[in-house]
């Protein structure tokens, strides 16, 4: 037993006779910003679901210690509310509706998107969809936010731009975050460790510590220095001989 | 946002059907009060079928068994209400009768409907003088269970005209006017005043009334339920009286007649009043006591075109326990009539 | 969303057909092509339209047919959806199901007609189940599909914030289906409407359709012309009102993605 806030324990899992988690571990302290990235295919998405419970894993043990939301890729937002009733979603555990109505004008306040407290998911670009997403997730008091690629179905500026405010975001309000990525560079950018998965079946392949406040540039030199070695871990790119050897730790 | 104009419809939408029903039913009205006994009586929309809304009209006022006429548009329904228990008499054409009986309903035929009142007519521009001469044309009948169909067959055999000779075609006495103006029919035979249309509208001319061929041509009768019989032996008395009062009444007082009738057939009037009295024997409602001999004709022809598969015993289809002695016309105040 | 302009040829286009159709019907009847009495100008059809309203059968006749339209809708709608959601939900009960409301589906409502007498009698009863049988496996149909088409992160964020058992069904599943639910009200709001002529075959005292089949027995074809004037732009009036259910806001995703 340990006093992690959250922890896989030699999980194994497989979909129709397709192995695609062997004995997986991972520890995550509290207020840490995890990322895990990885070939496609290879169960990054199915680690966030045994996280978050949706998923039973066959076999192993999985410890969450607090409160999870989840942050889909898109079109998680439920079409049929509004903005602000999408976001109160995230506040139904408060009784008192002044207390909730403060709490979602902050909220509103924010992402930025007061005014808009009217309009509909539809009626929105992907970015503020995205940034409506987060804000319902932030609501309240959860302790753990799991993304599930929250951004790859955004153009690539909208995408630099919503690092940046997820990264402030989460300056205000702190959370425990694991971000599943086939982004490196976003990962590089937001996270303060980032897991390399290996093929099917998963395993962890290597970590990347990256000790370094938020938000960050994308052109700041370890952020740099970071995406390379990613690209070098997933083999694609040549090693290179200027890196730091202490940043890694091999699995 | 949802639950609020969500419930605004399902609200309105009940509010809509209360606010119908409301309208529809109107139960501020008082109910009226019915210490009579009651029997509704189905019928069609023919002079054929006259003295069921002359009896409907008359008895509105007097003191025995009220009947309410009850206007059907076709005889396949008449014959589902009747199965399904929700009618227990009504006029229709002979030979269904019979088809009925035969099936196994009980239902008898206590009195005719009428005598003669049906019309063949041909298209202007044929000059055809009989049957012989409508060899190869089409000819359209209300149904094979209808006597027109039996009569025109018998008189083709007459006139030595083979079966296949003469196209035939079902269709609803409304649409026969319609199609010999389109051409689409050359001949047709039914009853009135479905016939009297076309020769109003300029389209077709009489080729033989009904008393030419078969005088005294029966087309439809009066059905009752055994179970009425049975239960209600005094209102089956009472409507067969009221009919043949009706029938007696109407017989002498043509233009009156005409003028109760319309309304409930929901007809012109004039339309109605050229079929009662040009000329004045086409229809006629005397001698309505079926007798064995009548309906042995028409079962036997049935059988043999066969539309009847066994030859049902007269004993089994009629009734005629509950004819009066003497017949008087209906007393009858016209106050009201034509509404 | 603001609705675009309409240019003033969309105005008067659809008013200059009426009126063009108005002049040929008026030209044919006015040049003796059919017999009078079968074809009516549009003047006799008008004087029949006056007669129906001074006598108050038009709007005797207009009540019975909307009363037993709406009964008949409404039922099949209170009864439709719910079962539509079961069978949606369960997999079970659709395999068993389903292929019994597809047979029923496929059946002329008119096809009910017997039966529908040999149940209901007379009057108001068997129109209004013919109504229901017409509508009824539509509504069915349409929300099993919706629901089955339900993206299941729908179900996963509800699970998320905590939503459960009939707050699931009021805030997910039903607003999740309601425009596809919507279209197929239009669809068979619009059926019904075309049924109830058939309908009010059935022996009856009142309602547009049966007033229609008793003009024509009644060899009144220019009240016949009227009655059917009259189910048209009642038809019209009834797919205007339901289209407004597709104005409500929470519903508007479902027609503008």
């Amino acid at each position: 037993m340990n006093d992690k806030l959250l922890c896989l324990d030699d999980i194994s899992h497989s979909f129709g006779g397709v192995e695609v988690i062997r004995r997986f571990s991972l520890d995550i302290e509290p207020g840490e910003f995890v990322a895990i990235v990885g070939p496609s295919g290879c169960g990054k998405t199915t680690i966030l679901n045994i996280l978050s419970g949706f998923v039973r894993p066959a076999s192993g043990r999985v410890g969450c210690e607090g409160r999870a939301r989840m942050v889909y890729q898109h079109d998680g937002l439920f079409p049929w509310l509004t903005v602000a009733e999408n976001i109160a979603l995230g506040l139904r555990h408060i009784g008192d509706p002044a207390e909730r109505d403060r709490q979602a004008a902050d909220l509103l306040e924010l992402i930025r998107l007061r005014g808009f407290e009217g309009h509909y998911p539809h009626q929105l670009s992907g970015g503020m969809r995205q940034r409506v997403e987060l804000a319902r997730a932030l609501a309240g008091d959860t302790d753990i936010l799991l993304m599930d690629e929250p951004f790859s179905a955004l153009d690539y500026l909208t995408r630099l731009r919503m690092r940046r405010e997820l990264a402030l975001m989460l300056e205000e309000r702190p959370r425990t975050v694991v971000l599943v990525t086939h982004d490196i560079e976003e990962a590089a950018q937001l996270a303060d460790r980032v897991i390399v998965l290996s093929d099917r079946p998963a395993r962890i392949r290597c970590e990347l510590r990256l000790d370094l406040a938020r938000p960050r540039d994308l052109t700041h030199p370890e952020v740099v220095d970071g995406i390379h070695r990613l690209l070098f871990e997933l083999g694609l790119e040549e090693d290179r001989s200027d890196v730091r050897g202490d940043v890694f730790v091999d699995a | 946002m949802i639950r609020s104009s969500m419930a605004r419809w399902i609200v309105g939408a009940f509010g809509l059907l209360l606010v119908l029903g409301l309208l529809r039913f109107k139960p501020w009205q008082e109910e009226v009060v019915r210490p009579r006994q009651q029997l509704t009586v189905g019928f069609l929309p023919v002079t054929c079928h006259l003295t069921c809304p002359v009896t409907d009209f008359a008895t509105k006022t007097s003191t025995s068994t009220r009947f309410q006429s009850q206007r059907f548009t076709d005889f396949p329904t008449v014959v589902e209400a009747i199965k399904g228990g929700r009618l227990e008499a009504s006029f229709m054409i002979a030979p269904l009768a019979m088809k009925m009986r035969e099936q196994g309903l009980p239902i008898k035929i206590v009195y005719l409907g009428h005598r003669d009142g049906s019309t063949v007519i041909v298209r202007k521009d044929i000059p055809a003088r009989s049957l012989v001469d409508l060899r190869g044309k089409t000819f359209a009948i209300p149904s094979i269970y209808s006597n027109q169909y039996l009569v025109i067959r018998k008189l083709m055999e007459d006139q030595g005209v083979g079966a296949d000779e003469i196209k035939f075609v079902q269709m609803a006495p409304p649409d026969m006017p319609a199609a010999l103006a389109a051409k689409a029919i050359d001949a047709y035979f039914v009853g009135e005043p479905h016939a009297a249309k076309a020769e109003l509208d300029g389209s077709g001319r009489v080729l033989y009334y009904a008393k030419d061929i078969w005088p005294h041509f029966i087309s439809c009768v009066l059905v009752v339920h055994e179970k009425l019989i049975k239960e209600h032996p005094d209102v089956v008395r009472d409507l067969v009286r009221g009919i043949a009062e009706s029938g007696e009444w109407a017989e002498t007082h043509r233009l009156a007649a005409a003028k109760v009738a319309s309304p409930y057939f929901r007809q012109d009037e004039k339309v109605v009043r050229y079929v009662l009295t040009q000329p004045k024997d086409r229809v006629s409602y005397r001698m309505l006591t079926p007798t064995d001999e009548d309906m042995l004709v028409i079962r036997d022809m049935a059988i043999k075109v066969g539309i009847l598969k066994t030859p049902i015993a007269m004993s089994d289809l009629i009734d005629r326990e509950f004819i009066p002695k003497d017949i008087r016309p209906a007393d009858i105040d016209m106050a009201g009539a034509g509404k | 969303m603001t609705e675009t302009k309409r240019t003033s040829g969309e105005r008067v286009l659809p008013v200059a057909v009426v009126i063009g159709s108005l002049l040929l019907w008026w030209g044919l009847a006015a040049a003796h092509v059919f017999p009078e009495s079968l074809f009516p100008d549009p003047l006799a059809v008008g004087k029949g339209v006056v007669e129906e309203v001074i006598t108050g059968r038009l709007f005797n006749d207009l009540v019975a047919s909307l009363f037993r339209v709406t009964a008949g809708f409404l039922l099949a709608v209170v009864l439709g959806i719910p079962l539509g959601l079961v069978l949606g939900s369960y997999g079970r009960a659709r395999a068993a199901l389903l292929p019994a409301v597809n047979f029923f589906r496929n059946l002329s409502p008119l096809a009910w007609i017997p039966f529908a007498i040999l149940w209901f009698g007379i009057g108001d009863s068997p129109a209004v189940f013919l109504i229901f049988m017409a509508s009824f496996f539509p509504i069915v149909l349409a929300t099993v599909a919706a629901v089955a088409t339900i993206p299941m992160v729908y179900f996963r964020v509800a699970h998320d914030y905590g939503l459960t058992g009939g707050e699931m069904l009021m805030r997910v599943t039903l607003p999740a289906i309601a425009p596809q639910v919507i279209t197929v009200l239009r669809v068979t709001a619009g059926l019904a409407w075309v049924v109830v002529v058939a309908a009010e075959m059935i022996a009856g005292r009142d309602g547009l359709g049966f007033a229609i089949w008793d003009a024509r027995n009644g060899l009144r074809i220019d009240l016949l012309v009227s009655g059917m004037i009259v189910i048209g732009l009642i038809g019209v009036v009834i797919d205007r009102l339901l289209f407004r259910l597709t104005r409500i806001p929470s519903v508007r995703w479902g027609y503008e993605r």
